[in-house]
């Protein structure tokens, strides 16, 4: 096999006749047939996905202008759409810098929750697989019209009424009350800002929880990777739970911490209830097909995309990948 | 304690036996004495008690919204005005979900979305199964370049291309063919009766965008069979090859059989995502369009009053009977599911690299 192959290739490089079959290997005919998989997701990306953030990015470009008889004609007028969005509308520049403010006070709680309550649930303990179960609901159902309709109660429970729908914020603020706690602490020597974002996370922790399911299952399967012959040393050199956790979990962990934390912006992004996106949905239905929309769409975009790129340089310096090969 | 004193006595019986006596054996109240007051005892409980509130609190609140939903639901009108009523209705009834029901038409939406949700998630569990797998186990040149693609459509928000979107699928054509052969660019050239095609209103978008593995969350899918199929064994397959099985002959009877708990997730996934859907519906159905979940179904229906003072929350609770009707189908899916679905995850290699 092996001398017909030379032999094969020695007749290729002096140009002999074509006629004789190429001889393919098992890799490259491999790699053809791997095309073959993915082949649907090359024809929606040049049919239908490409032309569209190319049509997309366009539009921004573009002013619509209607044409008798229905349909519209692009009259391109260069940046103006982003000068309207960013100088003009100061309601779009608000909610686009409370939108990120919150995006980024949200990653270390949603990180932190989710990684608590995957230690927690990764312990053996009765009625794990029913608690893992209530953790796991929100990831299925409160998303879209669940939303929607949550949204909307939440409107309407504030006008004020004995009934509590338990979404939201307005619920658990009969528990924790701000004042009450800024005067226990006014005389710590912690900073106000910093007690105020702690109950503003505790207050806001039915949102925190729906949102950090699929971060608690990608921390779960994380800790369920990590050898428990490590554990057994550590315990047995005796070291204590606390110790074991930050020498062992934490930079065992720390891979996962990054994919979270990048999983928690792109759900933040792409969540329905996302103000900025609320905002720039009610734009685009203000007037039937605002391009103005997809402007401030891109806006937005490139803002989370710089904000990720800054998260994932920060937090890798400090990931520890463990050799698995050694 | 006196420990040398109830040491036990070795009696030596013959050559090579020997007996050992316990004189005063522990009683069982030492015993217990022993195991429950000491100090470890303490914290293992102590811990136990604690993480078991702690769990049973934030299960609490995750749950307190359903329990909610369900009690305003079935309030009659009047609770609404009664200041004691605060979540136990004094006179239960079904009237906003026969309102919902009735009005709203919800079987009507439930039946078309079950279609739409039941053909998109099995496009997109095999569609997003056969590209995953590809990535996987495939080294073919822009390997790498096509997964960063894939990563993308993962990252932009398909909000940002609502515009797009719409007019793509309203003046749906593939690189201007349809224009050309239409007489859209020559006018002499006219093979095709139309110069491009309008799928709004129909199912179409979705059956587009399922079988193209561009469909909502497709990309996440993607990523977590491709890491699942990187997990399995390469020997399974060349052993396959070795039997004189094709690729695809072993994706389908080698593969695809071993990966069924991944792919029941990926299935519940997409399934439930499309069901609760209310932006694609929002983009490709008009007025005009078929009648699935959406906005409409959560507005208060026509039969209830809600001009009186305690009408808002009147209406929440219709909104909130129409929530449950259409939760209850995915609760049933998912508890027949759910077996799956943990093993899926726990299997689905998202921790690899």
């Amino acid at each position: 096999m092996n001398a017909e192959a030379k032999k094969e290739k020695k007749v290729k490089v002096s140009s002999a006749p074509k006629k004789k079959r190429k001889i393919v290997s098992l890799d490259k005919k491999k790699a053809r047939v791997g095309y073959l998989f993915v082949l649907p997701f090359i024809i929606g990306l040049l049919i239908v996905y490409l032309p569209m953030i190319y049509q997309s990015i366009n539009y921004s470009f573009h002013e619509l202008d209607p044409v008798q008889g229905g349909g519209y004609k692009l009259v391109p007028v260069g940046f103006a759409n982003y000068e309207e969005a960013l100088l003009s509308d100061s309601e779009y520049v608000e909610t686009l810098f409370s939108g990120i403010r919150q995006i980024v006070f949200d990653i270390p709680a949603i990180v932190i929750f989710s990684l608590f309550m995957a230690i927690l649930l990764n312990q053996d303990m009765a009625g794990r697989a029913v608690f893992r179960a209530i953790f796991f609901i929100p990831v299925i159902i409160s998303t879209g019209i669940m939303t929607t309709i949550d949204n909307q109660n939440m409107l309407q429970t504030s006008a004020g009424t004995s009934i509590d729908t338990g979404t939201g914020t307005s619920s658990v603020a009969q528990i924790v009350n701000v004042m009450d706690i800024q005067m226990l602490f006014s005389n710590m020597a912690v900073g106000s800002e910093l007690v105020e974002y702690v109950v503003q996370l505790v207050n806001d922790i039915f949102n925190i929880v729906n949102r950090s399911g699929v971060q608690m299952l990608i921390f779960l399967a994380g800790l369920q990777s990590i050898s428990p012959a490590i554990y057994e040393s550590c315990s047995i050199d005796g070291a204590t739970g606390w110790e074991t956790f930050w020498k062992i979990t934490f930079p065992m962990i720390s891979p996962m911490i990054l994919v979270n934390a990048i999983y928690t912006i792109i759900d933040a992004l792409t969540r329905v209830d996302n103000p900025v996106m609320s905002y720039i949905e009610s734009v685009y239905s203000r007037s039937g097909g605002n391009v103005l929309s997809s402007a401030m769409a891109w806006v937005y975009f490139i803002i989370v995309m710089v904000l990720i790129a800054i998260v994932s340089a920060v937090i890798s310096a400090y990931v520890f990948y463990q050799r698995r090969d050694a | 304690m006196d420990a040398t004193k109830k040491a036990p006595r070795v009696k030596k019986e013959s050559k090579n036996k020997i007996k050992v006596e316990f004189e005063g054996q522990m009683s069982t109240w030492e015993r217990i004495k022993l195991k429950v007051f000491s100090m470890y005892f303490l914290q293992t409980v102590v811990v136990h008690i604690c993480r078991l509130i702690l769990l049973i609190g934030l299960s609490y609140i995750v749950i307190y919204p359903f329990i909610s939903k369900i009690a305003t639901s079935i309030m009659c009108r009047e609770d609404f005005v009664d200041a004691t009523v605060m979540l136990i209705s004094k006179n239960p009834t079904l009237d906003t979900y026969r309102a919902v029901i009735v009005d709203n038409r919800f079987f009507e939406a439930m039946i078309n979305t079950a279609i739409l949700s039941l053909s998109t998630a099995v496009v997109q569990t095999f569609v997003c199964c056969l590209i995953g797998y590809g990535f996987a186990k495939f080294r073919f040149r822009g390997n790498g370049l096509l997964f960063l693609f894939v990563i993308l459509t993962m990252v932009v928000p398909h909000s940002t291309l609502h515009l797009a979107m719409f007019m793509k699928f309203r003046y749906f054509d593939i690189f201007g063919i349809f224009k050309l052969l239409g007489g859209g660019v020559f006018e002499s050239i006219n093979i095709l009766p139309f110069t491009d095609v309008s799928f709004i209103n129909t199912y179409v978008p979705f059956l587009i965008l399922s079988a193209t593995g561009l469909a909502f969350k497709n990309g996440l899918y993607i990523f977590m069979l491709r890491q699942f199929f990187r997990g399995v064994p390469d020997s399974l397959e060349e052993s396959a090859y070795i039997d004189g099985a094709g690729t695809l002959r072993t994706f389908l009877t080698i593969i695809l059989p071993i990966s069924v708990p991944m792919l029941v997730t990926v299935f519940m996934f997409a399934f439930s995502w499309q069901w609760t859907d209310s932006y694609y519906v929002k983009v490709f159905f008009t007025t005009k369009g078929p009648y699935t979940f959406n906005e409409v179904i959560a507005s208060p229906p026509r039969s209830i009053d809600t001009q009186y003072a305690g009408g808002t929350m009147y209406a929440t609770a219709a909104r909130n009977a129409a929530g449950i009707l259409i939760l209850i189908p995915l609760i049933i899916l998912f508890s027949f599911l759910q077996n799956f679905l943990v093993q899926g995850i726990e299997r689905s290699g998202l921790t690899a690299e």
